[in-house]
């Protein structure tokens, strides 16, 4: 069973508060605050795409595993925001941290791509295949957000920023997983283009003005998908690993809208024991589980040797749960 | 208890009817069938000739992999798409093809790992059926590149090499231990990332697409190549990657019956099948047909050569790619 060897963080610098935005937005930061539960987030400056929070997470994952670059034998990156079109962040990273030749794979899950990552690595742990992995996530939406009106309902919600595991074929990590998907309502929060399905090509000049390279979300769905998504797979991920809610002693959840988040962890029992991400950094899909739980390592929320459960719901959809042992 | 092993139950390859032949070529670009075919081995590929995604191509090369496995859509317990073509930004093309298969439940999501994709992709499923964690996974390649390629003399460089297509393989549990997939083996370098790259949409400048992307001398929404900077590499990697997979088996290339090697230039494949030695009947392509259609061209000719009789029951098969990234990757099938 994988263990934890090491985890990790990485935030941008500059810090936006909605006052910052309110302008853009044409929203007071009163405004902002109340529709969107979002005090604040930070921001990527030019030539900072994911794998450069990522390198800086991943730095301190590996220095807490006692470990260097090339000690690593996969390198595994979720996001939804890519560094370039191709190749994908994890090649990038790699390149940053100096792993010379290992494989990179990057994968794509949206929100849940950080769940769906740990549970391809505890796949390749297992199988024996790999006896280290980095398990990276990290997105930049800043630099695809609406700043103007039209975006001032989901603009806010975002945040960039990166999260890494270190983990070891040998020991008690990942207790247990379950990740699923279902596309029966994708259009309900996606974001159509640049699409590959357009002809004659991907994307034309007289796009901009229809927007459809910003992010849209079906409110009413999603939430009402989310808290029905985030207890049921938190329910199967604790099967998975044979364990109980009362097992548990920090629940991490995460969602585009904070209190669907906070609305799961009430509804399985067990608000008091749950951090949820995003009041104070947005919604970084593929990395906010893991800041946040690095975050509440930082304050002492979790120590080693607890049982922690990751969980959360996002576009495509997919959602997914992680039970892990610090 | 011992692993199961995974093993390619079925396959099926889908491309989109229209042809796009070098002469056709030559009326969008300044270029000749002879430049073409002399440098990559081109004679044709398929363009889409109406809006079609990654997913929809996928979609058809599924249902004839999961016809001949014999397995119903509904029944898959994970479903993994290699593409750096999706339909949407976001979600994956893993989730439109559940979409369109009418299949949902299982997680699905995407590799992006360009021509490497679909060996990724196969490895990945490999762990998840030795783990247990699997029994039947759909394995999709898919590509439209014909959107997103320069189709004038700009672009030639590139453009006259990709074409849209798809295939699929339905990776199942084989309790026999002596077939299926021996091993598969994963690399990368970072180094090279803008060798053979596509920059925009790029979350890394801001904003990510910007009107000047879609113009100028060398657009930043088309994809870049150092065309003999990768020549280079592929015929190395691809060398030491099949190499690997042998040695990892204690097989020489002697135990090789056929080769597969991803369809990235006619000229890289002879080069490779030279170092080894390899007669043309041990070895498939078909990129004269297709173009290079990075994730999906490994199960497009597997599939051809199987129905071409060059694949049999015991048969000992290494497919094997090398593209953007760079990556490069091999396994060992035994058939």
């Amino acid at each position: 069973m994988p263990k934890i060897l090491g985890m990790g963080y990485d935030l941008p610098a500059r810090r936006v508060d909605n006052e910052e935005l309110a302008r853009e937005l044409g929203r007071s930061a009163e405004e902002i605050e109340k529709r969107t539960g979002v005090t604040s987030r930070s921001y990527a400056e030019a030539g900072e795409g994911p794998s450069h929070f990522a390198a800086a997470a991943a730095r301190g994952a590996l220095a807490e595993a006692n470990l260097t670059a090339k000690d690593l034998e996969f390198l595994i990156f979720a996001t939804m925001t890519p560094d370039v079109t191709f190749p994908g962040s994890g090649c990038y990273l790699q390149h940053k941290l100096g792993c010379e030749t290992i494989g990179a794979l990057d994968v794509r899950a949206q929100c849940a791509g950080l769940v769906f990552a740990l549970d391809v690595a505890d796949r390749f742990l297992r199988s024996g295949q790999y006896r280290r992995i980095l398990v990276a996530g990290g997105d930049v939406h800043s630099s695809g957000l609406d700043f103007s009106p039209a975006g001032a309902d989901v603009t806010p919600r975002f945040g960039d920023g990166a999260a890494v595991f270190v983990l070891d074929a040998e020991g008690e990590g990942v207790l247990g997983a379950a990740v699923r998907s279902d596309a029966t309502e994708l259009e309900r929060f996606w974001c159509e283009f640049p699409s590959s399905r357009r002809r004659p090509v991907r994307f034309l000049q007289s796009d901009f003005a229809a927007g459809k390279h910003f992010p849209k979300i079906d409110e009413p769905y999603v939430r009402k998908s989310g808290l029905e998504k985030i207890p049921s797979i938190v329910e199967e991920a604790l099967s998975v690993a044979n364990l109980r809610r009362a097992d548990v002693s920090r629940f991490v959840f995460q969602h585009v809208f904070p209190d669907v988040a906070e609305g799961a962890a009430e509804a399985l029992g067990v608000r008091e024991r749950t951090s949820v991400g995003g009041r104070d950094g947005g919604h970084v899909a593929s990395a906010s589980l893991g800041i946040t739980l690095c975050r509440d390592r930082e304050a002492g929320r979790v120590s080693p040797g607890d049982v922690v459960c990751l969980a959360t719901a996002g576009a495509g959809e997919c959602w997914g749960a992680a039970v892990l042992r610090l | 208890m011992r692993m199961p092993n995974s093993r390619i139950v079925g396959l099926g390859a889908y491309v989109p009817d229209s042809v796009v032949t070098n002469a056709d070529l030559t009326r969008l670009m300044d270029t000749t069938d002879e430049w073409i075919q002399q440098r990559t081995g081109i004679r044709e590929r398929r363009h889409i000739a109406e809006d079609t995604g990654a997913a929809d191509l996928g979609a058809e090369a599924a249902k004839r992999a999961l016809a001949e496995a014999g397995v119903r859509a509904a029944d898959v317990d994970l479903v993994i798409f290699a593409t750096l073509s999706p339909d949407y930004d976001f979600p994956s093309s893993a989730c439109v093809l559940q979409k369109r298969l009418g299949i949902s439940g299982m997680p699905a999501f995407d590799v992006k790992n360009q021509c490497s994709g679909f060996l990724y992709g196969l490895s990945i499923a490999d762990q998840y059926i030795r783990t247990g964690k699997a029994r039947r996974v759909l394995l999709v390649g898919g590509e439209i590149h014909s959107t997103g390629i320069d189709l004038t003399t700009r672009g030639r460089d590139v453009g006259v090499i990709f074409g849209d297509g798809a295939g699929a393989a339905l990776v199942a549990a084989e309790s026999d231990s002596r077939r299926g997939v021996l091993s598969t083996h994963l690399h990368a370098e970072g180094k090279y990332a803008e060798k053979l790259w596509l920059e925009a949409a790029a979350s890394r400048s801001r904003p990510r697409l910007t009107p000047e992307m879609l113009e100028g001398d060398r657009p930043a929404i088309f994809p870049r190549m150092d065309g003999k900077y990768v020549f280079k590499h592929a015929v190395t990697r691809f060398t030491e990657v099949i190499t690997e997979a042998l040695e990892r088996n204690g097989l020489g290339i002697d135990a090789l019956d056929v080769l597969i090697p991803h369809q990235a230039n006619l000229r890289i494949s002879q080069m490779v099948a030279m170092g080894f030695n390899l007669t043309e009947e041990r070895m498939f392509n078909n990129i004269d047909r297709y173009g290079n259609t990075t994730a999906a061209s490994i199960p497009l000719a597997l599939s051809e050569a199987i129905a071409a009789g060059m694949i049999r029951e015991g048969s000992l098969v290494c497919l094997a790619a090398f593209g953007a990234g760079f990556t490069w990757a091999s396994a060992l099938i035994r058939w």
